[in-house]
């Protein structure tokens, strides 16, 4: 899905800085929300990557806390599909599990349409996305 | 309690589109109820024409994000029947390993989040975990092994990618798979106490029957309790159909209230998923399975939707006792390092495994290339889309004295009792800065 994409296409780019890194792990986490409950436990810091609609220009990279947003999102609570981050998050911290602290990257998209490759807006920022992160995992 | 009612339920972002539940009651007679599923295209069967019979697993294991072992198993399956590939007795009981994962993985996540919020009347599992945490922590903790499980022989938790057309490309070491026996029988402990809890509130589980058709696996050599093996079966039916011939089972057909396709047999409507692959083969599961199933009154021949769930409970036990012992014969005889080789050739086959949410087709046509020419996908949610709406029929009226709220929560406790997997949509965050 185009855009969408951004950040499975970032989380392998960092993960070949595992050597730079060795307290972290780079996780792939995929559509299923629940993954995120035992990938927080026992972690002191989660940065969260993502593509997100922020009305912001495209390529736009942004970081804010949980605490800074708001769910817009409507859940029917039928499908293990549809996920909330930020209830995912309320989880955790009544579990005693959620990480001490949160970062949320979230980069606007251009295009979410079916494509297998980024928008230009997107492909020429991915080392400046790159940079902005490594100093929050530094 | 009025016996009116005007309930239109709509539901975003959900799965991949809609599932509506329409009901129009007056002076407590229903004139209209609908299940309906706006299930947009996904353009799978058009995606993988073209594309060599050594790609398949890869596109179609992204159907689902937490059905894709199922998916990809199903898909291999097709490609080496339809190939005439020969898989070793080593990689086909690694494989069953690898569903097995797949199977714990999604029942406890489905009984957990989605079925045990209604059974605890909690709207949903943020206040599940003020009333009972230590399950919550004690599926969490399933959860994890369940991926973990699927880390070590599929490769990774989503999306296989040791699977390929005749074998596995990795197989795990004795040590992990020790190490892995050793966290399955840790388990059980957890599972006891998510049955457990369950049960304490099973009272609430709604009283609701309707002569159902029900289809899954079965296999008879051996007599196995199968997610993978065997042929068409249902509990309407004395005998077996052949994989190939899943189309004379699945009958599926175009109706005007849902763009997601119907199916039928013997009734005008069937399902498949955990009960009924209990009621077609409860006799074969493992003895602590059976003794869960007993614990809850669950029995063979129950037409209970809302008693899915329960069976999924039943069926994680099964799978990680099998599971225990299936290690144990892989390591018995001795692993073997094995090379896999395949070459292109024309045919057309099917293959099917049970999802967890039931059985599951995948059909394929190649060239002599070995290239893509057809492809027909048939998901199990999409072959109880008829049914859901049928249970609908015979329970509105059953309930229509409740009034619209409880009408409207037991509508949806049922839809979710199916565990529905319509399709993964892709996401991303939808923000709102305060």
């Amino acid at each position: 899905m185009s855009d969408e994409g951004i950040g499975v296409i970032l989380v392998n780019r960092l993960s070949g800085l595992s050597d730079k890194y060795p307290f972290v792990d780079f996780v792939d986490g995929g559509t299923g929300g629940m993954n995120l409950l035992y990938l927080f436990e026992g972690r002191e810091k989660a940065v969260i990557i993502d593509c997100a609609n922020m009305e912001e220009e495209p390529g736009q990279i942004k970081k804010f806390s949980p605490d800074e947003i708001k769910s817009v999102k409507q859940l029917a609570h039928q499908s293990l599909h549809e996920q909330d981050l930020l209830k995912i998050i309320e989880i955790a911290k009544q579990l005693d599990q959620c990480p001490e602290e949160i970062v949320i990257f979230g980069i606007q998209p251009k295009d979410i349409e079916l494509d297998q490759t980024l928008s230009s807006e997107l492909t020429q920022k991915i080392d400046d996305y790159l940079s902005l992160i490594c100093a929050e995992l530094n | 309690m009025s016996k009116n009612l005007n309930i239109h339920v709509e539901h975003v972002t959900r799965v991949e589109g809609h599932g509506n539940i329409l009901v129009n009651a007056k002076d407590g007679k229903v004139e209209k109820v609908q299940w309906q599923v706006p299930e947009a295209p996904r353009f799978f069967e058009a995606m993988v024409r073209g594309r060599s019979y050594e790609d398949i697993q890869t596109i179609v294991s992204r159907i689902c994000g937490i059905c894709s072992i199922t998916h990809s198993l199903a898909s291999t399956k097709a490609v080496e029947n339809a190939l005439g590939l020969e898989v070793s007795e080593q990689a086909d009981k690694v494989r069953v390993l690898m569903h097995y994962s797949e199977q714990l993985q999604s029942h406890v996540l489905h009984v957990g989040y989605l079925a045990a919020p209604d059974f605890f009347g909690a709207p949903s599992v943020v206040p599940l975990v003020a009333k009972a945490k230590d399950v919550v922590l004690a599926v969490i903790r399933l959860h994890r092994l369940a991926n973990e499980w699927s880390d070590l022989i599929a490769g990774r938790t989503t999306h296989p990618v040791t699977l390929i057309p005749g074998g596995l490309t990795k197989t795990p070491t004795e040590k992990q798979f020790r190490e892995l026996q050793e966290k399955l029988k840790n388990s059980m402990a957890d599972l006891t106490a998510v049955a457990e809890a369950v049960l304490s509130v099973a009272g609430n589980i709604p009283d609701f029957t309707r002569k159902t058709e029900y289809v899954s696996l079965k296999q008879d050599t051996p007599p196995t309790y199968t997610f993978y093996h065997g042929d068409i079966t249902s509990d309407q039916y004395d005998g077996t159909v052949k994989i190939n011939d899943w189309k004379t089972v699945a009958n599926e057909y175009v109706n005007d209230q849902s763009t997601a396709k119907w199916t039928k047999w013997h009734m005008d409507s069937y399902a498949v998923g955990a009960l009924a692959r209990f009621n077609n083969n409860a006799e074969l599961l493992c003895d602590p399975a059976k003794g869960v199933a007993k614990l809850f009154g669950l029995e063979k021949g129950n037409c209970n939707p809302f008693m899915n769930t329960v069976a999924q409970i039943v069926e994680s036990v099964h799978v990680v006792q099998e599971s225990i012992k299936l290690i144990d014969e892989l390591l018995t005889k001795g692993l073997k390092t094995e090379t896999v080789k395949s070459s292109p050739k024309a045919g057309k086959a099917s293959g099917c495994v049970e999802a967890p949410r039931g059985i599951l087709f995948h059909e394929y046509e190649f060239d002599k290339n070995g290239n893509c020419v057809a492809a027909d996908i048939c998901i199990p949610t999409n072959q109880n889309h008829a049914n859901i709406q049928k249970d609908f029929e015979k329970f509105v009226p059953e309930i229509i004295d409740e009034g619209e709220d409880a009408v409207r929560l037991k509508l949806e406790m049922l839809v979710r009792s199916y565990d529905p997997c319509i399709s993964c949509s892709t996401h991303m965050l939808d923000v709102q800065f305060v």
